[in-house]
């Protein structure tokens, strides 16, 4: 098919809409309600153009053989500003929640002086453990809801009542934290314009490192490290865990701990479990329970998986508690004086850190984004220029440092939890060797990597075949619990693409994004000398000075956990 | 009025021997076309939905008659819903579906009692194994339009959304769907049993500072002025509007066919006529409408949303006298721009009656700001 696109005639395939053909072109169109992959709606109206003169939604019509297509021009750019100009007058701006404002950034390229409106709504705050939503922020491109439906099959939130009095609402109008929400945090990532945000523990983590009796430890999670520098203007892919280190300590906390080596004591734990049911035949298929969007998900949904969870906290609890126990005995601390805060992608953390069942192993959870707020709070990142008076940033030439003993140490299995399919593949190089007695010729389960929505792979311990499979996204959750029968050991994760693409990372996290930050933890992966949690020493160390054996009774207390039944309404 | 007459499921008769291509070629020479406002052609409508190859198909019947000022579809419904069960049924053999809906009004609820009792005597004794379901819509104006009726059915929120897919490609449930209005399915099998059955006649909503107003059925064609003659106004008429959607004009001698008053940039799909004599401010009315627009927008796209409210927020700074030229350039600007911008047929109408009123009685609106 042959169209004319501002004056050129170029060749394009059917199927695509102009939005598509313009991108491909290199024209970019301003757009606030698509999300990729999912049918456009045309809400927003911002990505008008010109189709043989009329004005048309880029993004929802596909281009007639022959047509002419004008991206640019004297009507296109007012109709495009009175729209901008009726959203920005209908909600209050603000963009320090997620650090960014789309709608603020097109009326700069839009050149729009003028807003002839006064902004009129009124809505209160709708609170909870992790999400915070604020209606007078909105602008109704309604991406969250599209979110929590279509992608993450949860369907908490919705539009209530219409025209200008129409918002966003969780059903049945009652409060966020009343619903079936699992505090995912993926409306926060959609959300264009900061109106969703995390519930701040920033100040609290503040107050706790101006205490001075107080001794306050931070944990980072695998997936921080490999977005935090974007935060700070370095590029999506980015590894920056010596710089993260370097930042935290400058902060004042006492220790920076490693929450990889969690990742690793969740493995042993969970690996032993495994290789229990193996030897019991049962129950199958076990699940993973690292993810706590996923735990919230089920405890909601899927009431009949009871048995199938394995009981391992999450990395981050298990390290928590390790921190007071362990920590606490060799550091000759009270424990009572240990603040625990954790550096996490994810709001689902910051609901699970206040579960009663799981103890007080982590005090504070800070988002990734609220962990760049915070270094910049310090002023670390603040570095003026002396020749031309500016600031820059001065996160980018911190001198790389390591986490601190003794709860420091880690492993290439550890640091993969940040990706879809890592967990998965950190057990199976354990539950492989600790069930064969054998060294794995190739430790990379490669079936299980990238981010196609659901995984499946097989392998042989001990003559019994073991299938797995790994989800990621409510929706991909959803498709293969309906297969759950067919394997032994499943792998799920809330968020698109694992914790990398969490409600908590920086903004945006967009596919491509995401792709980029986990290459950068395989790259890790690979870099580290042992890929294997067993033969962690702090391990082995742990294990020898405290809990006897994975699994043990000891074990038992400090790092699993129970679920509850929550209602589906 | 040829719109009463009953077919006592003849044509259902006949229609079966002609068959699907048939009744597709005889509705085609008849030159039937859709009676909702669109106008477009039932024989071509049907021929797509035919067409496809799909398990399951679906008739429905557009009840949900919002309009202000139009009440013809409610007038059939009372007066001959044999015969619109009648075309309903040969609709559905048409196409082969199964099930058929009858979207009716939320505020016509008083109606669904003898509607339901007419269907079941139809269906019983026409020994039809047709589905037929009287959905009750919730007041909303939106759920006029074919893909809001559509979301409305299958259990969403009455929000419209983008064309193509059209409905007899991709309608309820992602299924071909015929969608029909009341007059056009009424008409049906009047135009394929009656050999003198006439395209041309319309059904009429007449309306506003009328002594007799209500349903008249004329030709096309007809003269606007004889047409308020037979409503026997009281005072000198000043202008009409075509509903809310279609805009005013002033009372003028014109001929009412689609191309003169498309002339005058109104639009009169349902044939509905409101005469205002000149008692009434247009002013006040363009608020009340505005009114109207801002409470029934259903808050999907940004013009229409955003737009109605704001043009109300003017109209009332107008009316108040506290507007300056200023207001009024940009609420012609805003009018316009949701007439332009918007998604469906609501927002791309709404302001259709502004737009006009500021073209024809201009003078109006720049005395209240002075």
């Amino acid at each position: 098919m042959k169209i004319k696109l501002d004056g050129k005639t170029i060749e394009c395939k059917e199927g695509k809409t102009i939005l598509d053909i313009c991108e491909d072109n290199g024209i970019e169109i301003p757009k606030l309600c698509y999300i990729e992959g999912l049918k456009p709606e045309a809400r927003c109206r911002l990505c008008l153009v010109e189709m043989n003169g009329e004005l048309v939604t880029s993004c929802s019509t596909y281009p007639i053989n022959g047509c002419e297509i004008i991206t640019n021009s004297e009507k296109i750019n007012k109709a495009r500003m009175i729209n901008a100009e009726l959203l920005m007058a209908g909600h209050i701006h603000c963009s320090i929640n997620n650090g960014t404002h789309e709608l603020f950034n097109l009326i700069k390229e839009l050149g729009m002086t003028r807003i002839r409106f006064e902004p009129i709504r009124q809505y209160e705050e709708d609170l909870s453990e992790s999400v915070i939503r604020d209606n007078n922020k909105c602008i109704n491109c309604g991406k969250c809801i599209r979110t929590c439906g279509e992608i993450m099959a949860v369907y908490a939130i919705d539009f209530a009542k219409r025209g200008f009095k129409e918002h966003v609402s969780p059903y049945y109008n009652h409060a966020l934290h009343d619903v079936a929400c699992i505090k995912c945090g993926q409306c926060i990532a959609a959300c264009p314009v900061g109106a969703i945000y995390e519930r701040e523990h920033l100040y609290e983590v503040i107050k706790a490192l101006k205490t001075k009796k107080k001794h306050v430890v931070v944990q980072t999670a695998p997936s921080v490290r490999a977005a935090l520098g974007e935060e700070f203007g370095m590029p999506a892919g980015s590894l920056v865990t010596g710089k993260m280190v370097a930042a935290l300590k400058k902060c004042g906390f006492n220790k920076v701990f490693d929450t990889d080596l969690g990742a690793d004591m969740t493995i042993m734990e969970e690996a032993t479990e495994f290789l229990s049911r193996v030897k019991k035949n049962g129950p199958f298929p076990m699940i993973t329970t690292c993810c706590p969007a996923w735990i919230k998900f089920m405890e909601h949904f899927e009431h009949s998986l009871f048995p199938n969870m394995s009981s391992c906290k999450s990395p981050h609890e298990m390290l928590g508690i390790l921190i007071k126990t362990y920590y606490a005995k060799k550091a000759g601390i009270n424990k009572k004086d240990i603040v625990v805060v954790s550096v996490m992608p994810c709001t689902a953390k910051k609901f699970e850190s206040t579960r009663p069942e799981l103890g007080s192993g982590v005090d504070y959870v800070l988002t990734t984004r609220e962990a760049a707020k915070l270094i910049r709070n310090f002023k670390i990142d603040a570095q003026k220029s002396e020749i031309s008076g500016t600031t820059e940033s001065g996160f980018k030439n911190l001198k790389d440092e390591d986490f601190d003993d003794p709860l420091g140490e880690s492993t290439g299995a550890g640091v993969m939890f940040g990706a879809t399919g890592g967990v998965m593949e950190a057990a199976l190089r354990t539950a492989y060797e600790l069930g064969t007695g054998k060294s794995l010729k190739n430790v990379e389960f490669n079936e299980i990597r990238g981010t196609e929505g659901i995984k499946r792979g097989k392998v042989n311990i001990k003559g019994k075949e073991i299938k797995y499979a790994v989800a990621h996204g409510g929706a991909n959750i959803r498709k293969l619990l309906e297969e759950k029968e067919k394997y032994h050991f499943i792998e799920m994760m809330a968020c698109p693409g694992g914790c990398i693409g969490g409600g908590g990372q920086p903004w945006p996290t967009t596919k491509e994004i995401i792709e980029k930050r986990i290459s950068a933890i395989y790259k890790q992966d690979r870099k580290l000398k042992i890929r294997k949690s067993h033969e962690n020493p702090t391990v082995q160390r742990i294990y020898k000075e405290m809990l006897v054996k994975p699994n043990s009774k000891k074990a038992h207390k400090l790092l699993h956990t129970h679920y509850i039944k929550r209602s589906e309404f | 009025m040829q719109i009463l007459k009953k077919t006592n499921l003849k044509a259902f008769e006949k229609a079966k021997k002609l068959g699907p291509k048939g009744i597709i070629k005889l509705l085609d020479e008849k030159g039937l076309t859709g009676r909702g406002g669109a106008a477009f052609p039932t024989g071509k409508k049907w021929d797509i939905a035919f067409k496809q190859k799909s398990d399951e198909k679906f008739v429905i019947c557009n009840a949900d008659e919002g309009e202000p000022g139009t009440f013809k579809d409610k007038f059939v419904i009372k007066n001959n819903p044999e015969t619109l069960v009648e075309g309903i049924l040969i609709a559905a053999y048409t196409i082969n579906a199964k099930h058929a809906f009858i979207y009716l009004r939320g505020e016509y609820e008083n109606l669904k009692n003898n509607l339901q009792k007419v269907v079941n005597k139809v269906l019983k004794k026409s020994k039809s194994k047709l589905k037929i379901d009287i959905i009750l819509g919730a007041g909303s104006y939106v759920c006029g339009d074919e893909t809001a009726i559509i979301k409305s059915l299958e259990g969403f929120r009455g929000h419209p959304y983008y064309k193509p897919p059209y409905p007899p490609v991709e309608g309820l449930f992602g299924k071909p769907t015929i969608i029909n209005n009341v007059e056009t399915l009424a008409s049906v099998p009047q135009a394929i049993l009656f050999e003198d059955w006439d395209e041309d006649l319309r059904l009429v909503s007449l309306s506003g500072n009328v002594t007799k107003p209500g349903v008249y059925e004329l030709p096309a064609g007809y003269n606007l002025c004889d047409l308020i003659k037979l409503g026997k106004p009281e005072k000198k008429i000043k202008a009409v509007y075509f509903g809310c959607f279609g805009g005013c004009m002033p009372y003028c001698e014109i001929k009412l066919t689609p191309e003169n008053v498309c002339g005058k940039n109104c639009a009169i799909g349902t044939y509905t006529i409101i005469a205002v004599d000149e008692k009434q401010s247009i002013l006040d009315l363009a608020y009340s409408i505005a009114k109207f627009y801002e409470y029934e927008s259903c808050g999907k796209c940004t013009p229409c949303r955003e737009g109605t409210k704001r043009v109300l927020e003017l109209l009332e700074k107008i009316k108040e006298g506290k507007a300056t030229k200023d207001d009024l350039e940009t609420l012609k600007d805003l009018a316009e721009h949701i007439h332009e911008t918007s998604l469906c047929g609501l927002g791309q109408t709404c302001t259709n009656h502004l737009l006009t009123a500021l073209q024809y009685f201009k003078d109006e609106f720049e005395e209240a700001i002075k």
